[in-house]
């Protein structure tokens, strides 16, 4: 029991990505996949490096993991199942936990895997059985007798028997007993297979059709493909049909693989050395979907990076792993020593593009695109909605050698950059990244919705908050007034920069929302709000509105109507950085030097507001930095005054 | 006579200056927390690289931190010292699209064949639009679970807490940041006695000896917050009770780190924006760490001076074993006072009245009712050449106006010698502890090897100052310096 618990313990949920390969942290092979409750269950060979003592060319297996997932694209991990020195009849670090399969028959699940035993020499395969998919297993003291070799798989027909496969001598088939711990009859070598070497039978049954598909070697020196043939009965003999997938390009030898239907679709599993590529004995799962054609025979699946399902766009999107690119794209490792790091793909010129299919934009709102990307010289890439030629979505821009007084020269380097959504696709659609100036490199690119920090005021009076906070105001954009440092901002420099007049009626204006304002040269548009927060982000309402954010000054007015004449009030203000706040005309409160935005930080002496509306307004000036305020009225006791409401001037 | 006095002020003023600045060449910005290697310390720095000290006292650069960025902070995890930085960010023209890193090292010896960085590792990025600038990070190893946290962030936006796996320094799987402040740059996270302290810079940076940093502090019982400060309000609205402001002719302290020396011994680093007697350099801080009411508070740095050194445990002052000596007063009785008589002062005891009383060779030291009288008042002065510890150079302690010198025995006791030698019996390390006292421990006890860390001066009885074992649990260790 206790070893059952430190298993469990290491069972860290772990949200694994997207795209091919689908297992990103560790590698895993042999993928059988399996549906149970409407989930997805990878049950994959677990490859490692080998340790020493062990030959080190070779495969080499100590457990077993189990993965889920409910849409193909976020996978967890559940942690090991099966290991070897755990196993009664498994000769303890044989290293030889090959390729298992999980069928659920009656609310149990029954696990197959092949190992060394502990006597006698090749493989046996064994059971465990477990009331949850993702276990604990327990495991059966011996293996299957009567059954000699590797790769089990186990076909549930639909009146109940059902029938195991392995590879041993080439592909056998037997009948398994009920409690699914034993064979009932012979072992029957099935009939009507290809010539050459085969491995890895998995067997299922579609529209009154059986299939074996099988790792297939075609060519005299060659490497696996995946192979099947079709049949009326679950033991043969069979029809052989042909490919289902070709020899891996990179000459990866192994493959191994799994089919499914899942919400409609068939998909095949199938692993690839992707994360191994000097090695191919450790190897990776990935998921491609598989078509039948009407007579019920397979269209040949051809691998892809970008794999199955559908990625949202606020996910990280490793376009590295893309469904379609120009011919001079390149993918390389971002560590050759831990290549669990992934992938980057560099667009080398003008032109080069990749597109990246499946992507998910609802739940998108206000939202902004961020990349990791690198470069040799300031260029840039855009997003691109649908095709290479389509609509621009935002326009990665990469500078690289800034300019002006912090000149930085970050050539080569991966930067984080970000781009404005010029507009929201709708829905589900492609994207494809192109490259408009001189070559780039990009590792991921990720959409994030922007914090809401303001709503538009609306018709009905507002009230401040629980604690007081006023939130509503009118805000004007900001006002030119360069300063580098905040330091300036001293008593007579503020008494003399706020009583200036930079627009007309500057102390008396009650401004409606969307009126305008001339000051200087700039036309400025007064905003009705509600601040999301206590304080009021004026450095994020300027930004918003893609206005100056350093070195501004900005006005803000609100009103306050009260049922009742408040005597001895204070205005607790704190402000980023120097303000200067006026009660119905009369100067209330200054906030000098370099201030930063703290809860009551200053306050004004004891005023009163008078029954009916009163004027609130307020400057605040800023140099460098973020710049916002925070407002409320305290009583004489410092308690919160809330009995009032806010008048919108819209 | 009037010129002589001006001279010897100039003189005094001068020595006061060049006793209260630190040696050595201590210049840095966003010191790490201090980190001890094969008995030196360590600290990194803004930029690459940082400072080594040999005694905590003395400091030059040496350090070796690649990477550059800002703002490192250090800490020793089993036999290996992590290193996390901010690279990139900042606001200045890097924009606030900052990274945090770390790796692994052996040693911090750069001379050390061991000396090797593991591979950097990304644990935080901000995107340069969020509210947050992913540089400025403060690691805290939670004693009571071993979880491994980073505080990290600037003026813009928020400050965030994320979780490192403390085997391997990267982000925990899954972890997804807090935010706990607002308002601050350089922040620490320290654990003490049940509650979590953020403490975090504000003010201005980077303007010399205009620079009005300043570091604040607020707590909470748990790791992730609210950080509270003492009037009630959140640091995410700007709360924060000071710890250090500027003072003492340095200004713009910022960037905490707390070094616990011993039990009840603490101090914390900083960097002064600017000292005033170094030019307006920015330069390593180092000063007590004192607990008040269970907030961390700044000590001031003891620089000497004339004293009262009283027992914290009867009250009583450290003294000569001499003989008191009677004052003559003409005595008034209260029923017969002349109540039309001017009151004159009567002036206090003189070294010179008493002095050739004394006995002339070794004399030893007793605990006795604080009289103000000669063999009673003791001039601490810093002995620079005598190198130091964290925070101070060691002293001599000599009864004032004399060259007679508080001295160590080989057997465990103590006595005053004639004349200052140099002797290392004659040199005491004062450090002011946790709850404002201090505790006074001869640099060596003759006939030990290497430098004394275990005894201190000690209250054996209420009369008998002896060495033992430093104790914070005992009043017995502890001393209070009094000028009066």
């Amino acid at each position: 029991m206790k070893k059952s618990i430190s298993i469990l313990l290491l069972c860290a949920p772990l949200a694994l990505m997207a795209q091919n390969p689908v297992i990103r942290h560790q590698f895993a092979a042999d993928p059988t996949a399996r549906v149970f409750n409407n989930k997805v269950y990878v049950y994959p060979s677990h490859d490692i490096p080998a340790p020493e003592g062990q030959r080190q060319d070779w495969f080499c297996m100590e457990d077993y993991h189990v993965y889920s997932s409910e849409n193909l694209t976020e996978w967890e991990d559940h942690g090991v199942i099966v290991t070897q020195n755990r196993v009664p009849w498994v000769k303890p670090d044989s290293y030889a936990m090959w390729a298992p399969d999980c069928v659920c028959k009656g609310n149990r699940y029954f696990f197959f895997f092949p190992a060394a035993p502990k006597e006698g020499r090749g493989f046996a395969v064994g059971v465990a059985t477990a009331d949850k998919p993702e276990g604990p297993f327990t495991c059966e003291p011996e293996p299957i007798e009567g059954v000699v070799g590797i790769d089990p798989c186990v076909l549930i027909d639909d009146d109940g028997q059902s029938f195991l496969y392995w590879s041993g001598m080439g592909i056998r088939g037997a009948r398994l007993a009920a409690n699914m711990k034993e064979l009932e009859g012979d072992a029957l070598q099935m009939e009507g297979l290809p010539e050459g070497f085969k491995e890895g039978p998995f067997a299922f049954k579609r529209g009154g059709w059986y299939y074996l598909t099988f790792p297939w070697v075609r060519k005299e020196g060659g490497t696996e493909t995946l192979a099947y043939a079709m049949s009326k009965n679950p033991l043969g003999p069979w029809d052989f049909k042909g490919i289902i997938m070709a020899e891996h390009a990179n000459g990866c030898w192994t493959n191994h693989h799994s089919i499914i239907e899942y919400k409609g679709m068939w998909y095949l599993f199938y692993h690839h050395n992707d994360y191994s590529p000097s090695m191919d004995k450790c190897r990776s799962v990935c998921i491609d979907r598989l078509n039948f054609r009407a007579d019920g025979t397979i269209e040949e699946v051809r691998p892809t990076l970008r794999g199955v399902g559908v990625n949202r766009a606020t996910d990280r999107l490793e376009v590295d792993r893309y469904s379609k690119a120009s011919e001079d794209v390149t993918i390389a490792l971002h560590d050759t020593l831990n290549t669990f790091k992934g992938w980057y793909s560099t667009l080398p010129s003008k032109g080069s593009f990749l597109c990246y299919n499946d992507v998910d934009f609802s739940g998108v709102g206000d939202a902004y695109l961020t990349a990791h990307v690198k470069a040799d010289a300031n260029t840039e890439l855009y997003i691109r909605e649908k095709d290479v030629r389509g609509k621009v979505l935002a326009k990665i821009k990469i500078v690289c050698i800034g300019e002006g007084q912090y000149r930085r020269d970050q050539r080569g380097q991966w930067l984080r950059v970000t781009a404005p959504l010029l507009y929201v696709p709708q829905g589900v659609t492609d994207l494809c990244i192109t490259c408009e100036g001189e070559g780039a490199s990009i590792d991921w690119i990720q959409v994030k919705n922007r914090p809401t920090y303001f709503r538009p005021a609306d018709a009905q009076p507002s009230t401040p908050d629980a604690d007081g906070f006023i939130r509503r105001w009118t805000v004007l954009e900001p006002i030119d007034k360069p300063n580098r440092s905040n330091t300036v901002f001293t008593d007579t420099y503020l008494r003399e920069h706020f009583n200036k007049e930079y627009f007309s009626q500057q102390f008396t204006l009650l401004p409606r929302d969307g009126q305008k304002v001339k000051a200087g040269k700039q036309s400025l548009t007064w905003h009705a709000l509600e601040s999301t927060a206590y304080n009021v982000k004026l450095f994020r309402f300027a930004e918003e509105r893609q206005k100056q954010v350093y070195g501004v000054l900005f006005w803000v007015v609100t009103t306050i109507d009260c049922p009742e004449e408040m005597r001895n009030v204070r205005l607790a203000v704190g402000s980023n950085s120097a303000s200067m706040w006026w009660l119905n005309g009369e100067e209330a409160l200054l906030l000098s030097g370099d201030r930063r935005m703290v809860k009551d930080d200053g306050m004004s002496p004891r005023l009163s507001l008078k029954k009916g509306r009163n004027v609130l307004r307020g400057a605040i000036i800023n140099g460098p930095g973020m710049s916002d305020f925070c407002v409320r009225l305290l009583d004489e006791k410092g308690n919160p005054v809330t009995n009032y409401t806010i008048i919108n001037n819209k | 006579m009037k010129h002589l006095r001006n001279i010897l002020a100039v003189s005094t003023l001068m020595m006061a200056a060049t006793t209260s600045a630190q040696i050595g060449q201590p210049y840095i910005h966003d010191p790490s927390t201090l980190a001890e290697c094969d008995g030196k310390y360590y600290t990194f720095g803004t930029g690459s690289g940082g400072l080594i000290s040999e005694d905590g006292w003395s400091w030059k650069g040496g350090a070796v931190r690649p990477g550059g960025g800002a703002a490192p902070d250090v800490l020793k995890i089993g036999d290996r010292y992590l290193v996390i930085y901010g690279a990139t960010g900042g606001g200045l023209g890097g924009g606030h699209n900052g990274r945090i890193l770390t790796m692994w090292n052996k040693t911090l010896d750069p001379n050390s064949p061991a000396f090797n960085y593991t591979e950097p590792v990304e644990v935080a990025a901000s995107d340069g639009l969020e509210d947050n600038d992913a540089i400025d990070p403060g690691l805290l190893l939670d004693p009571t679970t071993g979880r491994l946290w980073v505080s990290y962030g600037t003026y813009f936006g928020n400050i965030r807490l994320i979780e490192l796996d403390p085997n391997t320094g990267e982000r925990m799987k899954g972890n997804e940041p807090i935010d706990i402040a607002i308002d601050c740059e350089a922040t620490d996270l320290i654990y003490r006695d049940g509650w979590y302290y953020l403490l975090g810079t504000h003010g201005t940076c980077c303007d010399g000896v205009n620079s009005t940093y300043n570091i604040v502090v607020g707590r909470s019982r748990k790791v992730t917050g609210p950080y509270i400060d003492n009037v009630g309000r959140d640091m995410f609205h700007g709360g924060g009770k000071m710890v250090i402001a500027a003072g003492d002719r340095v200004c713009g302290p910022g960037h905490f780190g707390r070094t616990i020396i011993d039990e009840g011994v603490e101090v914390m680093s900083c960097h002064y924006e600017a000292d005033f007697d170094w030019n307006g350099r920015s330069v390593l801080g180092i000063r007590p760490l004192l607990w008040r009411n269970g907030w961390p508070v700044a000590g001031d740095r003891f620089k000497g001076g004339t004293f009262e050194i009283e027992s914290e445990r009867r009250g009583y002052a450290l003294e000569l074993a001499v003989d008191f000596v009677r004052m003559a007063q003409e005595r008034e009785r209260f029923w017969d006072m002349d109540l039309t008589k001017p009151v004159t002062p009567i002036p206090s005891q003189t070294l010179a009245e008493v002095v050739g009383t004394w006995p002339s060779g070794n004399i030893n030291v007793r605990i006795g009712d604080y009289m103000f009288r000669p063999h009673q008042r003791w001039t601490i002065t810093p002995v620079p050449e005598a190198g130091g510890y964290l925070s101070n150079p060691y002293f001599k302690i000599v009864i004032e106006g004399t060259d007679r010198t508080l001295a160590a025995t080989k057997d465990l006791e103590l006595t005053t010698v004639p004349s200052f030698t140099g002797a290392p019996e004659q040199l005491w390390r004062i450090e002011q502890l946790t709850d404002g006292t201090f505790r006074i421990m001869p640099k060596q006890i003759p006939g030990q090897e290497g430098t004394n860390t275990r005894y201190v001066l000690y209250s054996a009885g209420d009369s008998t100052p002896t060495l033992a074992e430093y104790d914070f649990g005992s009043d017995n260790s502890k001393w209070n310096f009094r000028a009066h």
